[in-house]
């Protein structure tokens, strides 16, 4: 059983190992997480979800964990997004659809990123934390996310990409039309 | 499923009653309309809260959310903030989530153990099963027992348990469970047996409200006909990975009392039952295996209406039970005409091994919830018609309008088949038009909601 909190072996929190391509050793500080980070958000935002699909390592993973539960994992647990990389393509496949109905027209959406800590390191993989507000609007009705993420990053020799991407609500629930058709 | 494809218990001409001027039922033109305040109006709400909420049993939760002594959750249950826990004894029990003293919430954590619950105002404090353990300065009081019994924690006046799936009623009145479930306590039963030894909720509910009518959710829950268009990206994603789809044999029932069942032959890869190829080849063994012991325990012909198919049960009037490719219960609980505060949990079987958990987890996520591929649509639809439906309002039987029925939603697709007995295609309306008639009845007439009836000649 994993915890979903601390990794430090190359196995997902879903039981499966991630893929080992072009991992690096090289040194990595803040600040290139956070542009990294910020860069996600900008793609995200403009809903660039192609550009966003580059940002993953093939066979990465994306969760979120439903709001009460946070310490177990999407095999212990019910979640809101437990996807893996199948599941990740055919979410952005579905977004770019038109009949994506939930997001046609697309959500407004205004990230900020902020708190970034580089919490652990082993070899090529980088854990890393920071919060995040996003502010969604969409059919004149608004809903603020707020929560932590709790990535797990490749550290490439040229630049940094998701192994897991996992974003932990702080909101106690799914207030009335927050549902996460998007991107969180 | 013989059972349940046998005629009803239920009289024809009473199942087929509608009971109030909001909904329109014309069996020449085999029309069938819902007036649209049924979905807007708060006087509707407030009926609703008082004739169903007030007088029926209500899905709680599940046994296995509280397994041992002690544990407990807070729920809130037409409005009604609740403690579900099981006692010292390791009795199942529902308390009303308020101090007998001045009616302060007693319990304010969400979940927990606990022996004793404390109200913080002035301490009083009670124990699991609901007795008075300690009154601070209590010879203030008088000091007999019978006093101090009057101090226990108020018990739901009805709780009742079908295959771990717990009910209460505010109603000292209402019927037997059993008798209140009907023909929906069999697929309940059918479900419960998936697993050899048993199923359970895992932790990890997801919890989320939308902008939409509670009685809405049910119809979407019960209406095959939107799957192909709504679902058009999820349909498309099950085709990738090798899975055909298609409306065939699909049969929806009216179960009775409001209750509703579909069951879906062609979108049926089901965990352990069916395999399909994004299950992947170790799932294939496995599920060869696992159906051969529920051939064993169950015998060949319950073993295929088990497995064979997927269904979604209705369980009048909160209680969505989801036997798809997993297993999901979900719970409504209406907070405003437009707004509906939904639970929902996962079923799965107890031991089974873990990548199948995970499978199954993953499974259920991709398809179900807030932030699945398919649900995120189905809450786009019904926000979409509360949305809608105030286009219309006050717009007949007045003016321009008159001849128009302007403010009125279609339920006829199919509607020949009520009349043949309680069973029609899924992708028709039947199962909306039975538990709207039974929604009529229940509810009554609401005399100054929705049509002025003396200037409408013959919808009634
Ligand atoms: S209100 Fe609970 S002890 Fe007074
Ligand atoms: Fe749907």
């Amino acid at each position: 059983m994993s915890t979903g909190a601390v990794h430090t072996s190359a196995v997902l929190p879903n039981g499966t190992v991630p893929p080992q391509e072009q991992g690096s050793d090289r040194a990595v500080v803040r600040a290139e997480v956070e542009d990294f980070l910020f860069a996600e958000a900008a793609a995200l935002d403009e809903w660039r979800l192609d550009d966003w699909l580059t940002l993953f390592v093939p066979g990465a993973a994306m969760q979120v964990p439903t709001t009460d539960v946070t310490g177990l994992g999407p095999e212990n647990a019910g979640y809101f997004v437990a996807d893996d990389w199948d599941l990740v393509r055919a979410r952005v496949k579905r977004l770019k659809s038109r009949k994506a109905h939930a997001e046609n027209p697309h959500s407004r959406t205004n990230r900020l990123v902020s708190n970034v800590r580089l919490t652990e390191r082993a070899g090529d993989q980088l854990r890393v934390s920071a919060n995040f507000v996003v502010n969604r609007f969409r059919d004149g009705g608004e809903f603020t996310y707020v929560g932590r993420y709790d990535h797990l990053l490749q550290v490439q020799p040229d630049g940094l990409r998701f192994l897991l991407r996992r974003s932990v609500l702080t909101n106690e629930s799914m207030n009335p039309g927050a549902r996460l058709s998007f991107i969180l | 499923m013989t059972m349940i494809d046998s005629p009803g218990a239920t009289a024809v001409d009473e199942r087929l009653e509608v009971g109030n001027t909001l909904i329109a039922q014309d069996w020449e033109a085999l029309t069938f309309k819902v007036h649209r305040s049924a979905y807007r109006e708060n006087a509707v709400f407030n009926r609703e809260r008082n004739e169903i909420w007030g007088h029926t049993w209500l899905y709680l939760g599940h046994e296995t959310e509280i397994p041992e002594a002690g544990d407990f959750k807070t729920r809130t249950l037409g409005g009604r903030p609740l403690i579900f826990v099981r006692d010292r004894h390791g009795t199942v029990q529902a308390y009303l989530n308020a101090c007998p003293h001045r009616g302060t919430i007693l319990c304010r954590e969400p979940e927990g153990r606990a022996k004793n619950f404390q109200c913080f105002y002035h301490a009083w404090t009670f124990k699991n099963s609901g007795e008075l353990a300690a009154l601070p300065d209590s010879d203030a009081y008088p000091q007999d027992s019978a006093f101090v019994e009057s101090l226990s924690l108020r018990t739901v006046p009805r709780l009742g348990i079908h295959e771990g799936f717990v009910f209460v009623a505010f109603d000292e009145q209402v019927p037997d469970l059993l008798e209140h479930l009907g023909k929906a306590a069999d697929v309940m039963s059918m479900t419960a047996s998936i697993g050899p030894s048993g199923m359970t909720t895992v932790p990890g509910v997801q919890r989320y409200s939308v902008k939409g009518n509670w009685k809405l959710a049910v119809e979407n829950a019960m209406d095959g006909y939107h799957f192909a268009p709504t679902h058009n990206t999820f349909v498309g994603y099950l085709r990738e990975t090798g899975f055909a789809v298609n409306d065939d044999a699909q049969y929806a029932h009216d179960l009775g009392d409001g209750h509703g069942l579909a069951v879906l032959t062609g979108h049926n890869g089901r965990i352990g039952m069916i395999w399909e190829p994004r299950f992947g080849e170790r799932e294939k063994i496995r599920t060869e295996a696992k159906r051969k012991e529920l051939v064993a325990r169950l015998g060949a012909e319950r073993a295929a209406a088990v497995a064979d198919s997927s269904k979604i049960l209705f369980v009048f009037p909160n209680l969505l039970l989801f036997d798809l490719e997993a297993l999901t219960i979900r719970q409504l609980e209406p907070v405003e005409p437009g707004v509906t505060d939904v639970r929902a949990w996962q079923l799965v079987e107890r031991d089974e091994p873990d990548d199948v958990r995970a499978l199954r987890l993953k499974t259920m996520a991709s398809f179900v919830g807030p932030g699945g591929l398919a649900t995120p649509d189905d809450i786009e639809a019904y926000e979409a018609v509360q949305r809608g439906v105030v286009a219309t309002a006050d717009l007949d039987p007045f003016g321009g309008f008159a001849d128009t029925d302007l403010d009125w939603s279609d339920m006829s697709r199919g509607m020949a088949d009520d009349l043949t007995g309680p069973r029609g295609r899924s992708i028709d309306e039947g199962v909306m038009r039975s538990f709207w008639r039974h929604w009529s009845r229940r509810v009554g007439e609401l005399p100054g909601i929705g049509p002025d009836a003396s200037r409408l000649g013959g919808v009634a």
